[in-house]
């Protein structure tokens, strides 16, 4: 994955997590049924997602590492 | 702020404000992904939204309890108004005056007793939430007042006889409690009765009510 994307879906990531973050946030001064409601449903969505993207980026990250390793051992046998 | 008064509260605000500085800077500066960038992604994706989901939950799941929750829908409006009223003398206000009901009185009578009941009440919330949205969303107070009713009546004396009980010598003390003692076992006669103890809510149609074509 090229630096480029990577940052992107990371930044898209921080994004969702802010969002999720704002959700509950809004339940905890606002404990009415539709704050609530949302927080534990669309924030919670949000939140899984945007951990599931990074573990994403994380491994392709490392994939990605060992896999340039692996090509650069290769070349200098 | 008394919302954040309870332990729970603060540990969620703490976790959100942590997350939310490393997610903005990360926004902001855009740092190439080395190990420390990583390693703060990871608390800033995972561990504190993790805690501030975990700690908001519970708060989440206490508020339901409340009795401004219930009352957030505008058809339960009248109901926590009566219980709200220091002056009412129904059922519902006066265990609001209780100290051991308090802020929870809708929670404490209308909750399913045993293993489940508080899956069973949240899961039964749920469906209050679906019919809400799906029919009374706009339906004036005036009409619900006539159409909302109890879905099971015959439950809510388990619920009474949880602080009451129908094996207490004093209960049994009274001869119309001893009279009708299964009945009120089964629930075929309600503690909650205009004969009895009166309507819990001074709006509430009893189950005797003709049904109107309305679902609970």
């Amino acid at each position: 994955m090229s630096p480029v994307r990577v940052r992107r879906w990371l930044v898209l990531a921080s994004a969702c997590a802010l969002g999720a973050l704002a959700l509950m946030a809004w339940q905890l001064f606002d404990p009415t049924v539709w704050p609530v409601m949302v927080a534990m449903s669309l924030g919670q969505v949000l939140g899984t997602a945007s951990l599931a993207v990074f573990v994403y980026v994380f491994v392709a990250d490392f994939r990605g590492r060992q896999r340039g390793e692996g090509d650069s051992n290769k070349t200098t046998e | 702020m008394t919302v954040l008064s309870s332990p729970l509260a603060l540990i969620e605000v703490a976790c959100a404000v942590l997350s939310a500085a490393i997610l903005i800077a990360y926004i902001v500066f855009r740092p190439p992904l080395v190990h420390a960038t990583k390693l703060w992604l990871l608390l800033g994706l995972g561990v504190f939204p993790i805690g501030a989901a975990f700690s908001g939950n519970v708060q989440g799941f206490e508020a339901t309890k409340k009795r401004e929750f219930c009352g957030s829908c505008h058809v339960m409006a009248l109901h926590e108004a009566d219980s709200d009223d220091r002056t009412s003398g129904s059922l519902a206000s006066r265990h609001a005056r209780n100290a051991m009901f308090g802020g929870e009185n809708c929670y404490a009578c209308h909750a399913n007793y045993g293993m489940f009941g508080t899956v069973l009440t949240k899961a039964g919330g749920m469906r209050h939430v679906w019919l809400y949205l799906t029919e009374y969303r706009k339906t004036p107070i005036e009409e619900a007042k006539k159409t909302i009713r109890l879905q099971d009546p015959a439950e809510m004396n388990d619920n009474c006889m949880l602080c009451h009980s129908t094996q207490d010598p004093l209960w049994l003390k009274v001869p119309d409690h001893r009279a009708l003692l299964e009945e009120e076992r089964i629930g075929r006669v309600g503690c909650a009765s205009e004969g009895c103890h009166g309507l819990a809510h001074p709006f509430f149609r009893g189950p005797d009510t003709p049904a109107a074509g309305a679902k609970p």
